[in-house]
């Protein structure tokens, strides 16, 4: 008797699940919110002593580090021994024997950071 | 209503009935749904961010191009901006990009007016220890707490890096709130005449020049006035910048999209293979129904019914562990491909920004298609003769 009422019961109560689950989903995303905007003094600040809001996303190249100011078609004007012209670079990376073959002067100062 | 009632009962127990079947199309349905509103969700929290700074951006951003590409802009051109009518203030920034070879890594080194009252406002606001750089010190320096992990320096720590044939050494004397680490993890804040030092940038001239109006709106008739004094200059206005980011999230959110549509597809095909091999013991169901007095329309809406239910309890959960996945797992796996090569990642905490009609659309994109494969088999069930079905032989 009580496995039936059980199976009666069962889809309502995943149901009721679901939709405690989805009220949980958006107190959740309104505290998030209410978060972002406690912090955006923060944000404002920041973007005025940087000068640029572009997100560090992606340190590897100024396209993709500040895509809202660099000039149109830049990834083609920094050579074939980039590492990412495109967002698919990191799915199909290039193969290594590219950047072990790029020239020194193209990869920037020769010389590491040290500790004093 | 009560006629509704109880073809949702008859749906679930035909659900329940063939168990097996409903539980692997409701898992194929929550795994494409999953897939989906991950990329949903992380391209518009992404896109929300910088919407959100960038209203404290300046209003124009004046560039210098030579051979296509930005250049360094001579200051002198400072005093014919400003002289424009509406322009309130023209900034020359000194920031670049610095390559460590032996680190693989890319950081944004940014200088500011240390001794600036509002620069030293600012930095208190955004930084989370240590203390300020001094006016007139050298080689102190802010980082984002990313790029301290990454060369291994706490506070008070100091490194030298190469520039050109010298070395430059630098202190941190602060870290940026993680709250902000999406614009600062690798960022080097240091005074203005480290930075020209660092970055190599002679005195007189700048990397761009920072353009406030005071009535925004007219962006682009300032922008206008001063392609005119400086034909070579590149002029960027925060529309510009906030179209510019919206397209690049676009492309990105649409590729990922693209790869997952196939397995959108493959899920179709498998609904539809599942769902048009009426089996004879469902035959045998849909014939009972219409001996019964069951009309065709009550067969296909029990149908649909079935199949709804079937949706949302694929679809619901699929939407709830991409919600999980971005906003608390931060997005493992899905970040990288999305967001690039990089060797500095910052703590992805982003905020929700999908508003209910793109939740909607996606559950239409979805469950819609999969509803609507379900009932053409239905139908040619439903419009055979009772007896036929009864007998095996329809």
């Amino acid at each position: 008797m009580r496995s039936t009422t059980w199976h009666r019961i069962r889809p309502l109560a995943w149901l009721l699940l679901l939709a405690a689950a989805v009220g949980w989903m958006l107190q959740d995303a309104a505290a998030r919110r209410a978060g972002q905007a406690a912090r955006a003094p923060w944000v404002g600040a920041v973007v005025r002593l940087l000068g640029a809001a572009d997100l560090a996303l992606s340190s590897a190249s100024r396209w993709l580090r500040h895509p809202s100011l660099t000039e149109p078609g830049a990834p083609f004007a920094d050579g074939p021994a980039i590492l990412d012209n495109d967002p698919a670079g990191a799915a199909l990376a290039p193969p290594r024997e590219v950047l072990a073959g790029a020239p020194e002067a193209a990869q920037g100062p020769a010389r590491g950071p040290r500790k004093p | 209503m009560k006629r509704q009632l109880a073809l949702i009962r008859f749906a679930l127990g035909s659900a329940r009935r063939r168990a097996g079947r409903s539980f692997a199309l409701a898992v194929a349905l929550g795994l494409v749904t999953f897939a989906l509103s991950a990329v949903l969700f992380l391209t518009e929290a992404l896109r929300r961010e910088f919407r959100l700074a960038a209203a404290a951006l300046p209003d124009l951003t004046v560039q210098q191009l030579a051979a296509g590409r930005p250049a360094l802009i001579a200051e002198t051109h400072r005093a014919s901006i400003a002289a424009l009518p509406g322009v309130v203030s023209v900034q020359p920034r000194v920031w670049g990009y610095y390559f460590v070879p032996s680190l693989s890594g890319n950081f944004t080194v940014v200088g500011v007016e240390t001794g600036s009252e509002t620069v030293r406002r600012d930095l208190s606001l955004v930084m989370l220890k240590g203390r300020l750089p001094r006016p007139g010190a050298s080689g102190e320096v802010v980082m984002g707490e990313a790029l301290a992990t990454f060369l291994g320096l706490d506070l008070d720590d100091a490194i030298t890096l190469p520039v050109g044939r010298a070395e430059k050494r630098l202190q941190l004397v602060g870290l940026f709130r993680s709250e902000v680490a999406l614009w600062t993890a690798d960022v080097i804040l240091m005074s203005l005449a480290d930075a020209r030092e660092f970055l190599q940038v002679p005195p007189g001239q700048a990397t761009d020049l920072a353009v406030r109006l005071s009535t925004p709106d007219e962006a682009t008739v300032a922008a206008r006035k001063i392609a005119e004094l400086l034909p070579g200059a590149r002029i960027v206005d925060r529309q510009l910048k906030t179209r510019t980011y919206d397209l690049t999230f676009d492309t990105r959110g649409g590729l990922l999209g693209a790869m997952l549509l196939p397995a959108l597809v493959a899920f179709l095909v498998l609904a539809w293979d599942r769902l048009t091999g009426v089996g004879p013991g469902e035959r045998r169901e849909i014939g009972v129904l219409k001996a019964t007095g069951w009309r065709t329309s009550d067969v296909l809406l029990a149908r649909l019914w079935e199949n709804t239910l079937i949706g949302l309890y694929g679809a619901g959960p699929g939407i709830l562990a991409a919600y999980l996945y971005v906003f608390h797992a931060r997005a493992p796996g899905l970040a990288g491909v999305l967001l690039g090569w990089s060797t500095l990642y910052p703590a992805l905490r982003l905020t929700p920004a999908v508003d209910a009609s793109q939740v909607l659309v996606l559950g239409c994109l979805v469950v819609l298609p999969f509803v609507a494969a379900s009932l053409v088999p239905a139908w040619r069930a439903a419009t055979r003769d009772p007896h036929g079905l009864l007998r095996g032989t329809a």
